[in-house]
């Protein structure tokens, strides 16, 4: 394999990886509170979705990931309220969520642009490229960090960020210790439904960066159902990384990685056995991660 | 007195748990407060602790009026509790669990080395030491309480409660538990603990107050009493012995031999051995925690026993699973009836034909015999006078007393040669207490051999014909019905011997 | 007859949460029609019309219903047993991929193509689910994550077989699609101007057995007990573990069931990702949800979803509203339903908690072990 190549794998694979990231990182800080979060794919497809909206009436990106991020943020909050307030069934709440978010991105987008199935008009702006000065003039490394936007390089600040706030503060000691036992978190003072409710809000807008970077990153365009799965090969990083920012960034990168290479090497093999993998990949981590826990009872 | 309780009253429902108790704690002292399980300790500790509201009394703390509405309050008074159920986290480390709610930190980061040495320092202060570093999942129990004394210590509590904290250990923890109390005592802390081992609270307590079915009884200088006078306080009369034909027994239904059983490295079960013969209630005296449960689950192929023999109608069932061993011959009340004993969305039919449904009478080729099952339901509940609305009904919503009968029903129908009545009666009224009672007394009457397990002592006493006393995994001793009482027989339970009974 | 009174109030019981769920579902979507500048009774009455009240499209919605009300009923018959399956739709893919290339390929005498067909696709559909259940029990794997893992693999393993191995290379060549089945496999279609075939009676055979297996089967009672109370069942003797592993099988078996009724029935082939599209499997488990897992209730629940799909369809064509309010009415109407399902909990937890603490005062001091 050459270099050449490697390098657009690799570019490809930090591409791929920035909206899983982000989402795993969404769905990671719901489990560490006890929550089952499955509604990130909604979480997701809003927040694309209102940035490419924002982006068309206010002509500013930034504004427009602001808007994708509050998106997210706010449909988190209805699943905040219905399953961690009522205590509805996350099952359900997770899978209406992102039914009705898949079906009401389609027909706003037909109430705001009069168009079905995918919007995109030369006005809008899409995020601004980064090219490092200095280092895009060193050969190989240049070519991996080339266009990359500023989102990619604030997931992994925020996952370096959750990692030091939940492992190394007071306040994230105690976030933590709501999702190891409630009860007594509780008995101990702690408000644990709030810290569950911010939680689930949290991840929302973490989604909705996510889903900002992709309407916004590589094109800039909103196509229906353009999250594809995205949420749930997130919840399947989240668990394979334990729920641990820094694990989760790798086990995101694998995912990234078994997406690019697929792109990339379709004619070797087929891109569809390495998008299996990660998949797998999650399985056999469970059942090791399960097994050892199995033991210890 | 340092702290003063006045009046206490709290009741749930109908039950009055604490009926205007009044009692008071000196500083470096130690108090027990005692009585049989439904007296109502720990409901009032619970008061005290900020977990329970009274509905009315008040507390006085140095003789200043004080009001406890949450946990945080109590230890914002210094009142901390070490509770019978552990509020640990079990993925956290020693340190990390005792320092929590109050961390040292520099600027919100959590100072987890500080946290080392505190712990380490505290264990070194009170004599109890741990290391800071373990994770509370590999801790034994008696270690996790050492971790919960040394949290309440680390709140800087100055009056420390205790519920029950001898009932999880092993003897060996338990001489160190009392030690460590009057140590703490000596170093000006004052305690409270809930128990109804007698014998401990001789060692080590100062005075001991008395309760009985929610009501203060009275209280007596250590000193000045002895194990007799507090158990006949604890106990009361009693009920009159219910009057029972004698029967000269049949041949032996169930034998037990050097049963074994452990849990995580903890032998709970030690050798234990018994038998049961037709025609007689046999009665399993005993403190709760010492092995009844874990060795009613080896009856009953719940658990897994170690080693033994288990013998039931002259089949060996050690390791069998539960249906071989329903088949074999034994039925089975449990413990604990909304944990084992039904499924609270299921209806009354569902809840009655459990364990029945395989057998050919109520199912055909895996197909249910509906109108049987129903009819079969419906006698039940007639016979054993269930109140209910229909069969439809969610066992769910019938009271207490009624889901027992139940369960009652479903397993004395099952005409087995052998049954297990663990804790047939708690928590029923007077009315179905007696109900159940004889029931029992006619299954026996009609040869069929019972193992009563109870830690109810009058319940115990009143109807077997045979007692068998259960102390840390062991039988501690035997009686007929005529020797036993409740004096000898309590003593058993506190873990005295035999010829000083 | 009495039992037939009361059997009938109680799921009418079960239904008066849905029905009103489903009328504040269709408010909500009356909402968005308006906002679309669309008189949202006009676009009520066609698109029912063009669902359930015009023979054509009546069936059109029979049809589409059918695999849902399949999928509903294996999902419902994961849950009810306490097993929350949510891979239905890679079970289904398994189940259905087999059946087709086995009818395809296989050596087998015509009478017995069709028979040999399904009953590997549905070996294959239940094995698929029970990996998942050994997992479980071997490994302690969440069955939710697994199982909802396990989509993605039959899906993209299904993608990649009819890419490469099986793919139907006489048309364009762009579509991945397996070739046709056999004329001899297909379903009896009842009537050549519409695409009712016999996947419906199946659909609702199926409703029938599995009412019939939930109420009237040794099995059927155990695994609700266990998904119920699995301590109280276990105290009675139930095999846990060989009831985990036939519920799980019979779940997978139900889904492959539902795939290769809309493969033998009417589209004749295996398209790439053709499950996935049309998420048969979630619109199946929103119906069971809607009805809270009963048989009849998914039955109805499916058809109903299935109408609105359709009607979303007709009225894509004649108004400018898009097909996908159908999905937004739809899921509004499975969180309302979870909205009030919620409250009703949160209310019997308190009363729970109360009686608790009254509880405990009888039983203070006597959980010590």
């Amino acid at each position: 394999m050459n270099a050449n190549l490697l390098a657009v794998i690799m570019n490809s694979t930090i591409r791929s990886t920035t909206p899983v990231l982000l989402a795993a990182l969404g769905s990671a800080i719901c489990s560490q509170v006890g929550v089952f979060n499955i509604a990130l794919e909604g979480q997701i497809l809003i927040g694309s979705f209102t940035a490419i909206v924002a982006d068309y009436y206010t002509g500013s990106v930034y504004l427009a990931v602001l808007c994708g991020v509050a998106s997210g943020a706010a449909v988190a909050s209805l699943v905040s309220v219905l399953q961690v307030k009522y205590q509805a069934a996350d099952m359900v709440i997770g899978t209406s969520v992102n039914l009705l978010v898949s079906g009401l991105t389609s027909v706003l987008l037909y109430t705001a642009f009069g168009v079905k199935g995918s919007f995109s008009n030369p006005s809008l702006k899409s995020l601004p490229k980064i090219n490092l000065p200095v280092v895009r003039e060193i050969p190989f490394i240049g070519r991996v960090l080339e266009q990359l936007t500023f989102i990619d390089y604030l997931s992994y600040v925020l996952a370096a960020v959750m990692f030091i706030y939940l492992y190394r503060t007071v306040q994230g000691f105690h976030v933590q210790s709501v999702g190891k036992n409630k009860e007594a978190a509780g008995s101990l003072g702690i408000k644990t439904l709030k810290i569950q409710m911010i939680a689930v809000v949290i991840s929302g807008a973490l989604c909705g960066l996510g889903g900002s970077v992709l309407s916004m990153g590589q094109v800039t365009l909103f196509t229906e159902n353009m999250s594809s799965g995205r949420g749930y090969i997130a919840m399947a990083s989240a668990s394979m990384g334990q729920s641990q920012p820094l694990f989760i960034i790798v086990s995101s990168l694998f995912f990234g990685f078994c997406q690019a290479i697929g792109m990339s090497l379709q004619n070797v093999i087929p891109s569809q056995l390495t998008l299996t993998i990660p998949y797998l990949a999650t399985v056999v981590a469970l059942s090791i991660f399960g097994r050892k826990k199995l033991k210890k009872k | 007195m340092f702290l003063e309780l006045k009046n206490i009253t709290k009741a749930f429902g109908q039950t009055v748990a604490n009926d205007n108790i009044s009692f008071g704690l000196n500083k470096g002292e130690i108090l027990a407060v005692i009585g049989e399980n439904g007296a109502g300790k720990t409901t009032i500790m619970k008061i005290l602790y900020g977990l329970n509201r009274a509905d009315s009394g008040e507390i006085f703390l140095e003789g200043k009026k004080i009001t406890i509405h949450s946990v945080q309050d109590a230890i914002a008074h210094r009142i901390g509790m070490v509770q019978q159920h552990f509020m640990l986290f079990d993925e956290y480390t020693v340190a990390e669990n005792i320092v929590y709610g109050k961390e040292p930190s520099k600027k919100g980061f959590f100072d987890r080395k500080r946290a080392m040495t505190i712990v380490q320092e505290l264990g070194v202060r009170y004599g109890l030491f741990i290391d800071p570093e373990l994770r509370v999942e590999d801790c034994s129990v008696g270690m996790r309480q050492r971790i919960e004394i040394l949290k309440v210590l680390y709140q800087d509590a100055d009056i420390i409660i205790f519920d029950e904290p001898t009932a999880v250990l092993v003897p060996q923890e338990i001489e160190g538990l009392l030690k460590t109390l009057k140590h703490l005592a000596s170093l000006g802390k004052s305690i409270i603990i809930i128990t109804h081992k007698l014998q401990e609270v001789m060692d080590v307590a100062d005075r001991a107050v008395v309760m009985r079915k929610g009501k203060y009884v009275g209280e007596r200088k250590i000193s000045e009493t002895n194990i007799r006078e507090l158990s006949y306080l604890m106990v009361g009369k009693g009920i009159p012995p219910r009057q029972i034909e004698r029967k000269e027994p049949g041949k032996t239904v169930l034998e037990v031999e050097e049963l074994y059983y452990e849990s995580d490295g903890v032998s709970i079960l030690k050798g234990l051995s018994m038998h049961v013969k037709e025609g007689e209630i046999v009665g399993l005296a005993g403190v709760s925690g010492n092995g009844q449960t874990e060795l009613i689950q080896c009856l009953t192929g719940l658990l897994y026993p170690s080693k033994g023999r288990i013998r039931l109608n002259g089949a060996d069932i050690l390791g069998k699973s539960v249906r071989e061993i329903r088949d074999a011959g034994c039925s089975h009340i449990p413990e604990d009836r909304y944990a084992f004993g039904c499924a609270s969305r299921a209806d009354l039919e569902e809840t009655a034909i459990m364990g029945y449904e395989y057998q050919t009478t109520f199912s055909h080729r895996g197909i249910l015999n509906q109108k049987q099952n129903c009819s079969f339901s419906m006698e039940l509940l007639t016979k054993y006078n269930v109140k209910y609305n229909s069969i439809r009904d969610q066992a769910g919503a019938l009271s207490g007393g009624n889901i027992q009968k139940l369960i009652v029903a479903r397993e004395i129908e099952h005409q087995s040669k052998f049954l297990i009545a663990a804790e047939p009666t708690r928590g029923v009224d007077i009315g179905a207490q007696e109900f159940i009672h004889d029931r029992l007394v006619e299954k026996r009457n009609r040869g069929d051999g019972i193992f009563l397990v109870s830690s109810e002592l009058s319940e115990i006493l009143s109807l077997s014909d045979r007692v068998y006393v259960i102390y840390d995994g062991r039988i501690q001793g035997e009686f007929r019905r005529e020797d036993a009482t409740t004096e000898k027989v309590g003593y058993l339970m506190m873990g005295g011997h035999d010829e000083q009974g | 007859m009495n039992k037939a009174k009361s059997y009938g109030k109680r799921f009418a019981a079960i239904m008066v949460q849905p029905v009103i769920a489903a009328l504040l579902g269709l408010l909500v979507g009356a909402v968005f029609i308006r906002l679309s500048h669309e008189n949202p009774i006009e676009i009520y009455r066609n698109m029912f019309e063009k669902s359930f009240f015009n023979p054509y499209y009546l069936t059109q919605t029979l049809t589409r219903a059918t695999p849902i009300i399949i999928c509903g009923i294996a999902t419902a018959a994961a849950w009810r047993a306490g097993y929350i399956n949510i891979g239905v739709e890679g079970q289904m893919v398994t189940g259905a991929f087999t059946a087709t290339i086995v009818a395809i390929y296989a050596p087998l005498p015509g009478f017995l193509r069709l028979p040999i067909s399904l009953l590997s696709g549905v070996a294959a559909g239940g094995a698929y689910a029970t990996i998942v259940a050994v997992l479980n029990l071997k490994f302690n794997s969440s069955i939710v994550i697994c199982t909802l893992m396990f989509n993605y693999v039959a899906n993209y393993i299904a993608s990649y077989l009819v890419s490469f191995h099986f793919k139907d290379s006489s048309g364009d060549g762009l579509s991945l699609m397996t070739k046709t089945i056999p004329e001899n496999t297909h379903f009896l279609q009842f009537s050549a101007s519409n695409t009712l075939n016999l996947g419906i009676v199946i659909a609702v055979a199926v409703v029938i057995l599995f009412y019939f297996m939930e109420r009237k089967t040794v099995f059927g009672y155990e695994s609700k007990m266990t998904g119920l109370n699995p301590d109280f069942s276990r105290y009675g003797g139930v095999f846990e573990r060989q009831v985990m592993l036939k519920t799980m099988a019979l779940s997978g078996a139900i889904a492959a069931l539902a795939g290769m009724c809309e493969i033998f029935g009417y589209k004749y082939r295996y398209t790439d990702n053709m499950f996935g599209s049309a998420s048969y499997a979630w619109t199946g488990l929103m119906a069971a949800l809607i009805a809270d897992l009963h048989p009849v209730g998914i039955l109805a629940a499916s058809i109903f979803l299935a109408g609105l799909q359709v009607g979303g369809q007709a009225i894509q064509r004649t108004s400018s509203i898009p097909l996908q309010m159908a999905t937004v009415i739809q899921s509004s109407i499975t969180l309302f339903v979870s909205v009030k399902l919620g409250i009703k909990l949160v209310k019997k937890q308190r009363k729970k908690k109360c009686q608790d603490n009254g509880g405990q005062s009888n039983r203070e001091g006597g959980g010590a072990a």
